[in-house]
């Protein structure tokens, strides 16, 4: 006697729940409590993880940056000069370092960052003196300036 | 004045039009005479006020000086270690000998080939500098550099999600990888 329908009875309620289920709870083995076992919570645990690693990418960036001019402000503040006068004379001398450069010299290389300051010192006074020139007005202008000397 | 005469040293200080009231003081105007005015940040203008005097001929000699000395310690070659400031796939690197450098993209040439890198920006040894603007010359330095590895990196994953709007996309980035052991960093004899 053979029971022809029993195997048509007997289904496979897919055969790959295992992995799965282990594709997700193995990201959240390292997380604290019943999360890192249990799949309902560590689904919603592994998806925040993701999201916030994503958006921190691109925070990175940032933070980065700003560490890098706190770090360049600071060793300038050594030399007795400000961070957006250090930036701003070297573009202005069209020296195209960028502050992750910059402030890995300051670190490292404290000599080297010495010379940069110096080179954006001298531009500024240079500056000065074009913008300053004698103290003097122009001839026929007739002002404050004329008028005190 | 009788009624302080008993404390007058403390309180000569109070009397008015002393300079020794506002230490710090100024005038509005040069011109008019009598009220003063507490120095602040914007009393007088950020700049110097006399500039130092420039010589040139000091300063020409200065720097006929200081490239002679530069110069004749790369024609000796006794500089110890260099260090480069590389301009490379859209990022600047901070270089010496014997650097791994990892590349986040994919290069056209194949393992072990040597690439020159020609845009540097900056070259140090111990004891002097040589800042482009902004590059220095292709004749004045040479780096060299070899292709030791091609792989892919990890896979990254890129999920975006909003709650309580059922949306959630979720993508594995990979990116081809290179990663370049620098040879060596030269200085050729020639400045100005």
């Amino acid at each position: 006697m053979v029971f022809l329908s029993l195997s048509c009875w007997i289904r496979s309620r897919g055969p790959d729940r295992y992995w799965k289920v282990q594709d997700i709870v193995k990201n959240a083995k390292h997380f604290r409590g019943r999360k890192n076992r249990c799949y309902k919570l560590a689904v919603k645990a592994v998806r925040r993880a993701f999201v916030y690693a994503t958006k921190g990418r691109r925070l990175k960036k940032r933070y980065m940056r700003t560490l890098w001019i706190s770090r360049i402000a600071a060793a300038s503040r050594e030399h007795g000069m400000k961070y957006p006068v250090l930036m701003h004379n070297l573009t202005k001398s069209s020296v195209q370092l960028n502050r992750h450069v910059i402030s890995n010299l300051a670190i490292t290389e404290p000599r080297s960052f010495l010379s940069l300051a110096k080179v954006a010192r001298a531009r500024q006074q240079e500056g000065f003196r074009a913008a300053l020139g004698d103290g003097k007005e122009p001839v026929g202008v007739f002002s404050r300036v004329v008028l005190l000397q | 004045m009788a009624l302080c005469r008993g404390a007058g040293l403390l309180l000569r200080t109070l009397l008015p039009g002393n300079p020794l009231l506002f230490p710090a003081a100024c005038r509005t105007q040069s011109s008019v005479s009598g009220v003063l005015v507490p120095r602040t940040s914007l009393t007088s203008p950020p700049w110097p006020e006399q500039l130092p005097p420039v010589c040139e001929a000091e300063d020409a000699r200065r720097q006929a000086a200081v490239v002679s000395t530069v110069n004749g310690s790369i024609e000796r070659q006794d500089y110890g270690r260099l260090f480069a400031v590389v301009h490379f796939a859209s990022r600047q690197w901070k270089v010496t000998g014997e650097d791994l450098i990892l590349i986040e993209n994919h290069l056209e040439a194949g393992c072990g080939e040597t690439i020159r890198m020609e845009k540097v920006l900056l070259v140090g040894a111990e004891d002097f500098t040589l800042v482009g603007r902004p590059l220095l010359g292709r004749d004045l330095v040479r780096v060299e550099a070899t292709v030791i590895e091609k792989t892919e990196s990890w896979p990254k994953v890129h999920m975006r999600f909003w709650k309580r709007h059922r949306y959630q996309r979720k993508m594995i980035i990979v990116q081809p990888q290179t990663v370049l052991r620098i040879n060596s960093i030269e200085l050729a004899p020639r400045l100005s």
